[in-house]
């Protein structure tokens, strides 16, 4: 019975929240991501994670928009220009469009998914560019499932999940559709933290996150710090890749719902 | 012996000063305090065995060098440029990405 109570307590304590409580338009978060170097963190790009109302004549939607760029001292050696963004209902995050568009040192590749959460259907286009500098399509339709969400939204959906209701050392999967392919990401509550930020002293939850891919490396190397409160803001962040770790810091946070 | 160190020390020296001009931050101050080391101790040897130490001054200039560079690059806050073009390829993006929006079939 116990085990019943408390698997029951665990999946209604991480649920993916319905309505939209967290997120509203006109919130700015930027950070400073930085790379570990021989020991020493080194300051490499930019990253600003923004909202905007975007009225059409059907619908006022959400533009969830991630921006990564290096600094400037870098863009002689190895230059980056990502674009992540995504155009979701404002009440329930739910995704209409998907974009995400990549320049680093000259490589470039964007991705566009237009969904069809009716269905579980996805229009997706790859662009990539040749040697010869034109650019060619790759078109597929796919099916995921009804859970299936783009990385962006993914990542503001977290955002609005009730953690002050999950115990510590729950735990919840998510499926990301990235390059065309369902990849499970697993969130755990490790517990809660009190850190300094650019932004003052923070009570945070310190998540645990881990993929099904080799993006990110171990269980508990990759940690995610969300503020304790009504925005949750991701305020400090730690992760491992294949070629070595880094993290991210927020430098400010304007616009913020609460 | 004396020529071990003192070659050791230039070439730490030279990477010293290459890695303070490139943007890796404070990385550079590793072959930089290294080279210092090693020009100390080649001093030392040069003036044991009465030898001229005027290569060794000029392994300190670069090391001075090096280091000024090193710690100016790291005090320097980072900046984003945002070039005219970019903005502008954004501007069109979203114009566009506002007309695909259109064609979705999205319940309010």
């Amino acid at each position: 019975m116990n085990r019943i109570l408390f698997t029951f307590v665990l999946l209604i304590s991480f649920s993916l929240t319905s309505q939209n409580n967290t997120i509203a338009a006109g919130e700015k978060l930027t950070f400073t991501a930085s790379y570990n170097m021989s020991g020493l963190m080194t300051d490499l790009a930019q990253v600003t994670m923004e909202t905007k109302e975007v009225k059409t004549s059907k619908a006022t939607l959400l533009r969830l928009r991630c921006k990564a760029q290096t600094y400037s001292k870098w863009d002689n050696f190895f230059k980056i220009y990502d674009i992540y963004e995504s155009y979701v209902s404002p009440k329930n995050l739910t995704p209409y469009l998907h974009k995400r568009e990549i320049n680093e040192g000259g490589y470039y590749k964007k991705m566009q998914y237009n969904f069809d959460k009716s269905s579980n259907k996805v229009k997706s286009v790859k662009t990539k560019r040749a040697k010869n500098g034109t650019f060619w399509n790759e078109n597929k339709n796919l099916t995921i499932g009804s859970k299936t969400n783009d990385i962006v939204t993914t990542i503001y959906y977290i955002r609005n999940l009730d953690i002050h209701k999950a115990a510590i050392g729950s735990t919840d999967t998510f499926t990301i559709l990235f390059d065309n392919e369902e990849t499970q990401m697993k969130l755990t509550l490790l517990g809660k933290e009190t850190i300094t930020t650019k932004i003052g002293k923070k009570e945070c939850y310190k998540l645990s996150v881990s993929l099904n891919k080799d993006v990110l490396s171990g269980e508990n190397n990759n940690l995610l710090w969300l503020t304790a409160d009504a925005n949750k803001i991701p305020v400090y962040a730690k992760f491992k890749v294949p070629v070595g770790n880094g993290e991210l810091k927020i430098q400010s946070a304007t616009g913020l719902k609460h | 012996m004396r020529v071990l160190v003192t070659t050791l020390s230039i070439i730490l020296a030279i990477v010293g000063l290459a890695l303070s001009i490139l943007p890796f931050g404070l990385i550079a101050l590793i072959p930089i305090i290294a080279a210092f080391i090693f020009g100390l101790l080649a001093l030392k040897l040069n003036h044991k065995e009465g030898k001229k130490t005027g290569f060794i001054k000029v392994i300190f200039a670069i090391i001075i060098f090096s280091l000024g560079f090193a710690i100016y690059n790291a005090l320097k806050p980072n900046e984003i440029i945002a070039d005219e073009e970019t903005i502008e390829q954004q501007k069109i993006d979203d114009e566009e990405t506002l007309e695909e929006l259109e064609d979705l079939d999205i319940e309010d």
